[in-house]
């Protein structure tokens, strides 16, 4: 059974023009399934429609074969301590007015009762948050920081951390290094793939970025108008039976 | 050269303010222990033989028409004014930003209906609102007070909410709800933190208006009544001895005047103070 | 033959130097680009060109062009020759653009001030270069806000290359586009390249943007060259460990392939 499943996802704004069409994928555990298109493409909407922030219109959203979608936020909460995620822009995705343990420890605070850590052993909330930062090579002296204290690679790392924490099945990353310079880009995105190994955790990676996702993915999406027009494995990027527009995007990025 | 310079004069400015904080707070603190070591007198107490005296040890400040001692008048009368304006002022709060952090982050029927609720009070000027439900239910400190709660915890419930409208978009809020946190849970820990700092602003800045409005509806009559130790009271009962002992007149004057600025340096203070980013220099 | 000479350039901020002694030449029709981290100095020394310096930085040296120096010359003589001669886009398209103006009255006050054309003539020739970038033509009656980032790069393309310059320097320009709209810039800037002849002074903050263009590359770091050569020769044989962090850092399909699957038996 798959961790994370879509079956022929359909939705569209009130405008009429579909942003997700038809879109069908499976993820299975510990894998990284890569997700590349233009931005506009709707890429984000999917994420944001499997972490249940928006509903769709049709189809069916599983996760280990239990369907989650139209799920009211009360009903979704419990599948929230599996699914977690790393959005683009890390000054956004943590509070200004919290120190960064406290943002840490959200997730944590509650689901820590419901789920049995197996990566992390710690005796009191500063160690466990010293633990996580560590996990993600922070310095532990972070901690009592705020994010306005720390550079864009660092505060994404912290936000990898919160996701890690409870160690949840699949982490959706949307464009997780977009932000970042070339320099931090490449260590988060070698941090990322360390902890996959780690934890054990699936990742939907999505990005603009071919080969970002190339190099972090086993299978690959390539998404397009909504619609997911290639799909195939890592090794099978540059067969000549690929779609016109994953070509051109190898192409690109030759 | 010129942040640098930048630097240095907020710093004389920010030094220049707690010092005249201290002095400010020094100054009743000091006049509070002279009158409970030294003075012991009713406030009410009348005295005809006594009357308008002026200072002396007995009577640092004097006495007023009644032969009253100044002094010990003017010290309760804080608690009056500055005491009865701080708790209409807290349960206005405590009542406004509740509401206006679940109206913010809710929307829809309910945010709409308390909006029009809060339109409705604010075009009438606090003033005229406050005499009007002071005459409804008659002149006197609780009733002024009733009336200074109707008419302020709405500009509390409007802060609250504009704040939570322009921060429950941004992406922490959603990562909050990601890690799965309740809304009572996201409200207090999330956004509640953006509110401290601008509602003790507003409320600092408040209690001075605040102070005024109790004194002025005391003056006119609608507030405090007599013969309780109330500033505006006071000076509305020192009137008409204005050409004989103006120094009735001048003291609670002074005292309104220095706990209204003291509350708007109080109120610039808390401003830097919930500013977590006020060390980071470029 | 070079087209411009930069010698010995120092910019110096308020409190300390951000560019020290920088010395480069760029040849007419070349791609030169000049790579470093934000905070290196190479988007100051880009500005210095065509005294484009905030006015709390100094610069020093000597920029040669046309037997002139650049820096040495008064705010209008500057005026004359930046835009028509030496043209600039920026990263920001979004600032580049006065938000309430079409797009046609961008191409208007850059055609009237630079070149002298009939009204329809001037409408003519926006059109045909909005084409020539792969925009439509109804994009001249468009305002900026119609526009997708992608798009918006284009037209300030079309609009810098208007007059004809001899260097266009591009500070950054497909750094706030997703990567399928930077490549695609990159792709029309270099075909106009081959067609125009102009040099390009290219600055970015990214490997990739330069692989396949550039014809020479300086590498930045604190506001210094630390390598500077032919393209080819610095991608494939970098001699400063700074290089060679940053080709390491910036994933090529292949390149980046190789390093991960490393990363992964060991």
């Amino acid at each position: 059974m798959s961790l994370l499943r879509a079956q022929r996802i359909h939705k569209s704004y009130t405008t009429g023009t579909p942003v997700l069409l038809d879109v069908s994928f499976a993820l299975e555990k510990g894998q990284c399934l890569g997700l590349v298109g233009e931005s506009g493409c709707g890429k984000s909407t999917l994420a944001r429609c499997l972490l249940g922030i928006e509903h769709i219109d049709d189809g069916s959203l599983l996760f280990e074969g239990v369907p989650i979608h139209g799920l009211s936020e009360r009903r979704l909460r419990p599948y929230r301590k599996h699914i977690q995620a790393v959005l683009q822009n890390p000054s956004a995705a943590l509070n200004p007015k919290l120190t960064i343990k406290d943002s840490l420890l959200d997730p944590y605070l509650q689901f820590g009762d419901q789920v049995r850590l197996r990566h992390f052993q710690y005796a009191n909330r500063h160690d466990f948050a010293r633990q996580l930062l560590e996990a993600v090579e922070l310095p532990a002296a972070l901690a009592d920081r705020y994010p306005h204290e720390l550079s864009g690679g660092q505060k994404q790392r912290a936000t990898i951390a919160r996701a890690i924490s409870i160690e949840p099945s699949v982490i959706i990353l949307d464009e997780p290094t977009a932000s970042l310079d070339v320099l931090s880009q490449a260590a988060v995105l070698g941090l990322l793939d360390r902890l996959r190994e780690q934890l054990g955790i699936a990742y939907l990676f999505i990005s603009h970025d071919l080969a970002a996702v190339h190099a972090m993915s086993q299978a690959i999406m390539v998404m397009q108008d909504g619609a997911i027009v290639d799909h195939f494995r890592k090794e099978e990027l540059f067969d000549s039976e690929r779609h016109p527009y994953t070509q051109e995007l190898v192409a690109m990025f030759e | 050269m010129e942040l640098a310079l930048a630097g240095n004069t907020s710093t004389l400015r920010k030094r220049l303010r707690t010092a005249a904080l201290l002095f400010m707070l020094a100054w009743p603190a000091a006049a509070a222990v002279y009158a409970f070591l030294v003075l012991n007198y009713d406030p009410s107490l009348v005295s005809l033989a006594d009357r308008l005296l002026p200072p002396s040890f007995a009577h640092p400040l004097g006495t007023d028409h009644l032969g009253r001692d100044v002094l010990t008048r003017l010290l309760l009368g804080a608690r009056q004014t500055v005491g009865y304006g701080l708790l209409a002022l807290i349960a206005a709060v405590a009542i406004g930003v509740p509401l206006g952090i679940w109206a913010g982050f809710k929307g829809g029927l309910a945010d709409r209906i308390l909006m029009r609720i809060a339109d409705a009070f604010l075009s009438f000027p606090d003033t005229i609102v406050a005499i009007v439900l002071t005459g409804l239910l008659g002149a006197g400190l609780e009733n002024l007070l009733l009336a200074i709660l109707v008419v302020k915890w709405v500009s509390y419930a409007r802060l609250a909410r504009s704040t939570v409208l322009t921060e429950r978009g941004k992406d922490y809020v959603l990562m909050a709800r990601i890690n799965g946190l309740r809304p009572g849970r996201i409200m207090s820990k999330h956004l509640f933190p953006h509110l401290i700092g601008h509602v003790l602003v507003l409320a600092s800045l408040d209690v001075g208006k605040i102070i005024l409005l109790i004194s002025s509806l005391s003056y006119i009559g609608l507030g405090a009544q007599p013969p309780a130790p109330e500033w505006g009271a006071m000076l509305n009962e020192a009137r008409p001895y204005f050409q004989a002992q103006p120094s009735l007149m001048v003291y609670p004057g002074l005292m309104i005047v220095f706990v209204v600025l003291l509350m708007g340096l109080l109120g610039d203070y808390w401003r830097d103070k919930f500013d977590v980013r006020k060390e980071v220099r470029p | 033959m070079s087209l411009l000479t930069v010698n010995r350039l120092s910019i110096a901020g308020p409190r300390q130097p951000i560019v020290h002694e920088l010395s480069f030449d760029i040849r007419a029709g070349e791609w030169f680009a000049v790579v470093g981290q934000s905070g290196s100095g190479k988007s100051v020394a880009a500005s210095a060109i065509g005294q484009l310096l905030p006015s709390n930085l100094k610069a020093t040296g000597e920029i040669r062009y046309d037997g002139r120096n650049l820096l040495a010359l008064s705010p209008a003589d500057m005026r004359r020759i930046r835009g028509r001669q030496i043209a600039y886009i920026f990263q920001d398209y979004q600032g580049a653009f006065t938000p309430f103006h079409t797009i046609g009255r961008h191409f208007d006050d850059v055609q009237r001030l630079h070149l002298s054309l009939s009204k329809d003539e001037r409408r003519q020739q926006a059109e045909s270069s909005l084409v020539f970038v792969g925009l439509s033509e109804e994009v001249y009656d468009r305002y900026p806000s119609q526009l997708s980032g992608g798009q918006l790069q284009r037209a300030a393309i079309a609009i810098a290359l208007l007059p004809k310059p001899d260097l266009l320097i591009a500070d950054e320009p497909t750094t706030a586009l997703d990567s399928v709209s930077s490549f695609r810039v990159l792709e029309l800037l270099s075909r106009l390249q081959k067609e125009s002849g102009c040099a390009i002074l290219f600055i970015t903050h990214d490997w990739r943007h330069v692989r396949k263009y550039a014809d020479r590359i300086a590498v930045m770091k604190d506001g210094r060259i630390v390598e500077a050569g032919d393209a080819q020769e610095v991608l494939h044989r970098p001699r400063h460990p700074y290089t060679e962090l940053l080709i390491q850092s910036s994933p090529s399909l292949s390149r980046f392939n190789r390093l991960s699957s490393s990363e992964v038996t060991s």
